[in-house]
């Protein structure tokens, strides 16, 4: 069983602990449920995705950070599977109240997610690290209009 | 069982497990401070090309002393917006940047600063930063409403 199979098994057994118990998610405020699922969920995910693609120059070089093996390109394809999923939780009623806005923006992250997930599929680096700038672009925008302290 | 006990510790440890984490994407405030201005003249010796920040590592002697500061920009795709590419910053060039240092100013473990604009050698001066991280409005963002 591969490392992503592996890791598949377990987000979609955490994604149904976190629809079918809905203590586990909105027993608190839901600032509080937002930040635990960027922190623990989205964030790790993104930093795969940029991990994965660019370049490092030194006086040496220039060095690719793309993944070396099949086991460093699942974990990029975990990383995009859990932004897809992130967002398709995010878009929920229970989070999103309904709001157009935010489902319009958890729509867009979801669509980087499945980029991030194809580009991985395809080992493109290039495309990774595009989709890597797009998602930043997402998260800016979001916590431009909904962040606060 | 076991197995599924295992998963579902694994599942409540990611959502309540740790308190902290790092993240390589963050507001200004979060790391650097506002009140702590630094211009950081020297030499490149590294630089990253990485999302969602670009990193330019300089070389800064100083009465004998060598230390490398380590410079948070913008996107990749920002910065080559700006005019700033992987052939105009290369390793050995002298620049000039000015921005504001981490909050941590010990430099411990590394000296790390958010850069705002870079100046090179033929006097051109060029934003380098992101909009819209909450940095000071400093006049370096041709973007910002002053």
């Amino acid at each position: 069983m591969t490392l992503f199979s592996q890791w598949t098994g377990k987000i979609s057994l955490f994604i149904v602990l976190l629809i079918a118990n809905p203590l586990l998610l909105f027993a608190e405020e839901d600032h509080s449920e937002i930040h635990d699922l960027m922190a623990h969920l989205l964030d790790p995910a993104a930093e795969a995705i940029w991990d994965s693609a660019g370049f490092v120059i030194t006086e040496e070089g220039e060095f690719s950070l793309e993944p070396k093996n099949q086991e460093e390109w699942d974990r990029v394809l975990y990383g995009a599977k859990v932004i897809s999923e992130s967002a398709f939780l995010l878009s929920r009623p229970q989070i999103s109240k309904n709001r157009e806005d935010w489902i319009a923006v958890s729509n867009l992250l979801k669509g980087v997610g499945d980029k991030a997930f194809m580009a991985a599929e395809q080992q493109d680096v290039e495309e990774l690290f595009k989709v890597g700038a797009e998602l930043y672009q997402v998260c800016v925008a979001c916590h431009l209009t909904y962040l606060t302290d | 069982m076991k197995k599924i006990l295992k998963i579902i510790a694994i599942s409540l440890t990611l959502l309540f497990g740790a308190s902290t984490y790092l993240s390589s994407h963050h507001a200004f405030t979060a790391e650097f401070d506002p009140n702590a201005p630094i211009n950081i003249t020297g030499k490149v010796v590294k630089v990253e090309w990485i999302n969602p920040h670009a990193w330019v590592h300089v070389e800064v002697v100083d009465a004998g002393k060598t230390t490398v500061w380590m410079i948070e920009g913008g996107t990749p795709n920002t910065l080559i917006r700006n005019g700033i590419t992987k052939t105009t910053i290369t390793p050995g060039t002298v620049v000039v940047v000015r921005g504001y240092q981490s909050k941590g100013k010990l430099c411990l473990p590394r000296c790390i600063a958010n850069g705002r604009d870079v100046t090179f050698p033929d006097g051109r001066k060029v934003f380098m930063g992101s909009s819209g991280t909450g940095a000071p409005r400093d006049g370096s963002d041709p973007r910002e409403r002053r």
